[in-house]
């Protein structure tokens, strides 16, 4: 068993069609019906800034703003070296990419964008956060397709375990739209439920030393399944399941409640790893948002709950990445 | 421990192609002979010459041959791991992006699934396997550096017992135009030069076999090295250019000593990022002044002779480190003739290799949104 770590703020940006109201442990900002990302709440500086970013960066700088806004966490004028940020995220920059490669196929050279190119690194969304609110401590981007949310958690932990940093952003986004919805279309990728464009980060710290906690996270573990539709797809998420579960020093048949947006092609390879190791709790559904569901789901885990429980919070993509993270819900023991 | 090492290089494909390049001081730089450049200018690059274009995946490729060849040198059959105790962990910064470019071209493209970042280390995982954590860490030019530091966590928090860890990264119009529209290229790479005038860039494919002591013990393993620490620390300051007082890459070599419980003192051998970029150099320079204080350690950047290589290139640099502790030998830094005035307090291995017994060495790596990270490697004992 490890150190579990203090969930301290949150904050999200949601978009994607009107059936898609989860219970969230927080008021979740909606993407406009223009398709704006919601701004107004972040401090002047940052908005400005914002406002010309990219859209995945214009995703994560609003929940961020949002999340470190809830936990007491200001813009900091000076480096905040015990400051760290891991994000996850499917596609990164696609939507940069694509937009930067149009003008430099039409134009040639003369048209590559310094800003648009500076931009297509996938930890750009992560690193405009850190320059934001000058998280200068550790910073991750990790990219494990539909698992890439949990992953960054759970690295965020261990950042947090090994006392490289105080306090650690962390979370996942993934923009949608025009360029990665024909990708999606042309691979015919399965992800089942079309997904949400989302961004959900959560502000993480040591116990001991925190304000408010939303939630604790326990365990967390991250797998693979090599041939995720065959015979033997399952054994990669259940042996994820059963390291954050011990990581968490839990049994589990311990496990009250699982959360997971697991697409219906996959949902037989869950069945499958859930039976061989929490036993017949089936999850609550929940509307996939690429590099933002563990993180969604996380947070969906610890509203709504009048008791502490333990939750397992489940990611599984067909590219086969899958994660498992073990968090006690807030509440009474 | 790392019990293997895989390399595809633009000096040739294996460990010992690449090192004795390296050693001979040679440069694969050339201009762009593998697509249409004659609208790119600068259009010199280091190429990777042995592995054929013809696979639209040629970052996935390149990682899928390092890591065959490292678990070779590993003398490792990956179907004798735990396959859920066997990872992966391979930096990217380009991916599937020759495949991308051709598709939004219009082009009839196969294997569109490889397009996203993350396809080169699911085709690694699927080759061989694994049911342990696959992910490609994202964190620029220091994608590599970063890939080999969350291998070593794994391995250390008890997540893996094997991990295939490193980095591949690819040419194509994409990056070179836009290296080159930010004005950082140049026809000629040459790392702390007074007449450096910006990076050449490199592809290919480095991995490391980072593998549980316990695990490397009981089948009785070679070791090529050990990762001792790792750290990383980011610049908070801005996109593309790096702290010009070195700052973040300064906190991410003390935070990776510190982990290592290492003094700088007895640090013998620095491979530096290096590109050859006035700011890049000159920020270093500082960095590892500031940490080693002056002309206290030997330094050298294969950036010269292999380009930079992006993703893949901290991984290459990690790969450098475990041959000098292993041979004695610092390999010059290709392209370096007269050392910029900035950079006079480095101790710069240049013109000749250099006989150097060293048991301790460092890798520092820094990327865009400035991010730093940093590998202190011991010698295999």
């Amino acid at each position: 068993m490890s150190l579990a770590v203090a969930v301290t703020g949150a904050g999200a940006v949601v978009g994607g069609a009107p059936d898609f109201a989860p219970p969230l442990a927080y008021d979740a900002l909606g993407i406009g019906p223009d398709g704006s990302v919601p701004l107004g709440h972040l401090p002047e500086a940052i908005r400005a800034r914002a406002m010309r970013a990219e859209r995945i960066t214009q995703l994560l700088l609003a929940a961020g703003g949002r999340a470190l806004a809830a936990a007491g966490i200001d813009a900091a004028t000076a480096p905040a070296t015990r400051a760290g940020i891991v994000v996850g995220t499917a596609f990164g920059c696609f939507l940069t990419n694509a937009a930067y490669q149009r003008r430099l196929a039409a134009e040639g050279p003369a048209g590559a964008s310094p800003r648009l190119f500076a931009a297509t690194v996938a930890n750009a969304a992560a690193g405009e956060l850190a320059i934001a609110y000058r998280l200068a401590g550790p910073a991750l981007t990790v990219s494990a397709g539909g698992a890439s949310g949990l992953a960054a958690l759970g690295e965020a932990v261990e950042i947090l375990r090994a006392g490289r940093a105080d306090v650690v952003v962390a979370g996942g986004a993934d923009a949608l739209g025009g360029a990665l919805a024909d990708w999606c279309t042309a691979t015919g990728l399965a992800f089942g439920t079309p997904p949400a464009e989302a961004a959900a980060v959560l502000v993480l710290e040591r116990p001991g030393r925190v304000r408010a906690e939303l939630g604790r996270i326990a365990g967390h573990a991250s797998g693979f399944e090599p041939d995720p539709e065959g015979p033997a797809g399952g054994e990669g998420l259940a042996g994820a399941i059963a390291a954050a579960c011990a990581d968490a020093g839990l049994a589990p048949r311990a496990i009250a409640a699982v959360v997971s947006a697991t697409p219906p092609p996959l949902a037989p390879l869950e069945a499958r790893a859930l039976d061989a190791t929490v036993g017949g709790c089936r999850p609550r559904p929940m509307r996939p948002a690429l590099g933002a569901t563990g993180p969604l789901g996380l947070l969906a885990a610890l509203a709504d709950r009048k008791r502490r429980v333990p939750v397992l919070v489940l990611e599984v993509c067909p590219s086969g990445h899958v994660a498992a993270l073990v968090a006690w819900s807030r509440g009474a023991p | 421990m790392i019990t293997g090492c895989g390399v595809v290089s633009p000096l040739g494909s294996g460990l010992q192609a690449f090192w004795e390049g390296l050693l001979a001081g040679r440069s694969a730089v050339r201009p762009i002979a593998g697509f249409p450049a004659d609208d790119l200018e600068p259009r010199a690059v280091a190429e990777v010459r042995d592995v054929p274009r013809t696979d639209p995946d040629r970052a996935g490729a390149f990682a899928l041959e390092a890591a065959t060849q490292a678990l070779a040198d590993a003398g490792l059959d990956p179907a004798s791991v735990d396959p859920r105790r066997l990872a992966v962990a391979l930096g990217t910064t380009l991916g599937g992006m020759l495949l991308f470019e051709r598709w939004l071209d219009g082009d009839a493209v196969d294997g569109l699934e490889r397009v996203p970042y993350y396809a080169p280390a699911v085709r690694v995982g699927r080759r061989f396997g694994c049911r342990g954590p696959v992910v490609t860490p994202q964190l620029a030019c220091a994608s590599g550096t970063q890939a080999i530091a969350l291998a070593a966590d794994w391995v250390r928090a008890g997540r893996a017992d094997v991990v295939l860890a490193g980095g591949a990264d690819l040419l194509c119009r994409f990056v070179v135009a836009g290296f080159n529209c930010l004005r950082a290229t140049a026809e000629e790479a040459r790392p702390f030069d007074a007449a450096r005038r910006g990076l050449v860039l490199g592809e290919g494919g480095a991995v490391v076999v980072v593998e549980d002591a316990e695990h490397a013990a009981r089948r009785h393993a070679r070791l090529r090295g050990t990762v001792l620490g790792v750290g990383a620390a980011a610049d908070a300051t801005h996109m593309t250019a790096p702290d010009r007082e070195g700052r973040g890459a300064a906190r991410a070599i003390v935070a990776a000593l510190g982990d290592a419980d290492v003094a700088p003192a007895r640090v013998g051998f620095v491979s530096a990022h290096g590109t050859g970029t006035p700011y890049n150099d000159a920020m270093e320079a500082v960095a590892l002044t500031r940490v080693f204080g002056p002309r206290n350690v030997p330094v050298n950047s294969i950036k010269g002779a292999i380009g930079h290589t992006l993703g893949a290139a901290g991984a290459f640099e990690a790969i450098l480190c475990l041959q000098v502790l292993a041979a004695g030998v610092v390999p010059p830094t290709a392209g370096l003739a007269t050392v910029d005035a900035a950079c006079a307090d480095l101790d710069l291995v240049y013109g000749a290799p250099r006989a150097h017994a060293v048991d301790t060495a460092v890798s520092t790596s820094s990327g865009f949104a400035g991010v730093n990270a940093a590998l202190v490697l011991g010698r295999a004992r």
